[in-house]
């Protein structure tokens, strides 16, 4: 049974304003115009979310006593003048990923292993929102240690996707993409590593931004694999997400690999945007590899056929409006997951090594047991890692072990680098290049909760669209097809996302693009 | 046969995960199954390829600001490697930034004596 979750909640007599149409600029507009309080408004999102989270249990915890100091402290600053009132995310309330740390917050990372460790630090993207005023709501429910895409690999609780409850919010960052679609928070942070900000923002029908690896400082976030890891906002519009973006990005002397970028502005004149190139990689636009998708389901290329009508929707509206699409090859493609899932658990079981059950919290079941250090270290990794962390942790140690380095990790690295050049080569000025790549997002919408969970293989399968990019380091958006879709009186279709990807430290060119799609898309 | 039982049980010793017993055939027929997806990459030609040098012989790595704006949209050739090849460092010296009150990571000790962490012996 499809059930529906109705969006519009009352606020108090003050507000008429309905919770779903809380963008970041509207909400700013109405706290300056003192509609409401920052306090009051937090409140407000506190008990919406009491009542919607029960069904979809995006957040795993609510961090109420920070966000109403916050809340106090910033309506305290704004009647004595003391904020720039032009710092859009003064009192915003945003949800963040349960792998970011917030000093004296629980941080979990959807994991039972770090079920008690309470964060000793602010990550720098913390820091930069603190200073830009925003609150923070809650942490929110996520694949444990960002493995998975559908967050059913959490160890605490199933996230639903708002659009539709039998069915997964995708992953990693499923809670956040989950409490940013129903509303339980005006924007969030996720992390994405092969996906996980981009694919749950599409099934959920939100947007979101995976950075060029670099431009977001990786100091707080709970690593992952550090060469693919990158923070990212998740939002309900492309501008909002810009301005996350412009908030969180820039170098950090405690993340050596952060680059220094200049703010950045956008510039929305459709004759300088409609002279990016967009380029169509035909080896996205393909179905014959993608397993698992039944000859029904597919449309005339292979693919999804209800993800096939919808970027072609996506390909015409900006055609009409004068972009130019130029067909590319990204030869090397196919080969991106077995490289993705080589030097992805490689990684992973390099940084998953310090969870030891000495230097983070400790588990139950070694509590009081006069265990030597070795069996401590076994009892408590082998109770407090789930499934999919422990197939990749052994994946990763037998992809780097001796007799098996050459044939895996080395080749793997090589396929990466072939990879990067793939992309090198279609975006260079000099030899007729492209600006920016479109693709979808995932091969299919959201699906049923449970019905890949058997199959490891065909889960990692859902991230097909999205590894290369990772891999590459370039930025990417998950944008809705259809943004109208969010309104409740709408059919009952899936979210589909499509995928702009960018030139290293080019995200002025896909948020550009994806603001004017936006407009475009509203108004059809 | 990608990997054996055998294999699978030193792995674990390796990666310290005490596994069930139950749950060892399931991982491991998993693992077979995406190993033996992994031969794939055996097609490709890797014949010339250095996985840690762009193309490009420049090294001439930027340092300081990189233009994300407009204007700017050629970048040079050490970044569109996609990892700029240019070495950071800091002063050594501890970093202010970085101090916090010790209880704050003590605290969190499961066992501690005098301010120490507590562990069993490392060596037996």
């Amino acid at each position: 049974m499809n059930q529906r979750i109705t969006n519009r909640y009352e606020f108090t007599n003050k507000l008429i304003m309905e919770i779903s149409e809380l963008t970041i600029k509207k909400f700013h507009e109405g706290l300056v115009n003192k509609q409401f309080s920052a306090f009051e408004i937090t409140k407000e999102f506190f008990d919406y979310i009491e009542k919607m989270d029960v069904e979809i249990e995006a957040y795993l915890r609510l961090t109420k006593d920070l966000a109403l100091s916050q809340a106090n402290r910033i309506d305290v600053e704004l009647a004595s003048r003391n904020f720039e009132i032009s710092k859009y995310l003064i009192g915003v309330p945003l949800a963040i990923k349960d792998n970011i740390l917030i000093e004296g917050e629980l941080a979990t990372a959807g994991s039972k292993i770090l079920e008690n460790y309470r964060a000793s630090y602010d990550a720098t993207v913390i820091k930069k929102l603190k200073s830009a005023g925003a609150i923070f709501l809650g942490k929110t429910n996520m694949d444990e240690f960002a493995m998975g895409s559908s967050t059913e690999n959490s160890a605490f609780q199933k996230t639903k996707n708002p659009r539709d409850l039998e069915r997964v919010p995708g992953g990693s960052s499923g809670g956040s993409a989950a409490a940013v679609a129903s509303d339980m928070a005006v924007a969030a942070l996720g992390s994405d590593t092969g996906g996980s900000i981009r694919q749950p923002a599409g099934f959920c029908g939100v947007v979101g931004l995976k950075p060029t690896y670099g431009a977001v400082s990786r100091h707080g976030l709970i690593a992952m694999a550090s060469s693919l890891d990158q923070i990212g906002p998740i939002a309900k519009t492309v501008e909002d997400t810009a301005i996350l973006f412009e908030a969180i990005k820039g170098k950090d002397e405690l993340d050596a690999t952060s680059i220094d970028l200049r703010p950045t502005t956008y510039d929305l004149r459709l004759e300088d945007i409609k002279k990016l190139k967009i380029g169509l990689p035909k080896e996205y636009f393909q179905g014959a590899d993608l397993r698992g998708l039944n000859a029904d389901s597919r449309g005339k290329s292979g693919l999804d056929k209800a993800t096939e009508k919808s970027l072609q929707e996506t390909i015409n509206i900006l055609k009409s409006q004068g972009f130019k699409f130029k067909e590319i090859s990204l030869p090397h493609t196919k080969y991106a997951l077995s490289c993705y899932y080589i030097i992805m658990p490689a990684e992973v079981s390099a940084n998953l090594a310090r969870f030891d059950g000495i230097r983070y919290s400790q588990m139950s079941n070694v509590k009081g047991q006069m265990l030597n250090l070795k069996n401590i270290y076994f009892k408590t990794r082998g109770e407090g890692f789930g499934d999919e962390v422990k197939r990749r942790i052994i994946l990763g140690t037998y992809v780097l072990s001796s007799g098996y380095y050459d044939a895996y990790y080395a080749k793997a690295q090589k396929v990466r680098r072939l990879i990067k050049e793939d992309f090198d080569k279609v975006f260079n000025p000099s030899a007729d290049g492209v600006d920016v790549i479109l693709t979808p997002v995932s091969p299919t919408p959201a699906f049923k909760i449970g019905e890949k969970t058997n199959d490891p293989l065909q889960m990692y399968l859902s991230d097909i669209f999205t590894i290369p990019v990772n891999l590459a380091g370039l930025p990417a958006i998950s944008i809705p097809v259809n943004l109208k879709a969010k309104s409740p009186k709408l059919k009952a279709n899936l979210p589909i996302g499509f995928q702009l990807i960018g030139k290293h430290f080019h995200e002025v060119d896909i948020l550009e693009i994806g603001q004017y799609y936006e407009k475009l898309a509203t108004s059809h | 046969m990608l990997i054996n039982k055998k294999t699978l049980e030193y792995l674990a010793e390796l990666s310290r995960i005490e596994l069930e017993k139950k749950s060892e055939d399931k991982l491991l027929k998993d693992l077979q199954k995406i190993l033996g997806h992994f031969e794939e990459l055996k097609e490709v030609d890797m014949e010339n390829v250095d996985p840690t040098r762009p193309p490009s012989t420049s090294s001439k790595a930027k340092s300081g600001a990189v233009a994300g704006g407009r204007a700017e949209r050629d970048l040079s050739h050490a970044e569109r490697g996609g990892t700029i090849e240019m070495n950071v460092f800091r002063e050594d010296e501890p970093s202010v930034k970085r101090q916090m009150p010790a209880v704050q990571l003590t605290g969190q000790f499961p066992e501690k004596e005098n301010g120490f962490l507590k562990v069993p012996a490392v060596f037996e």
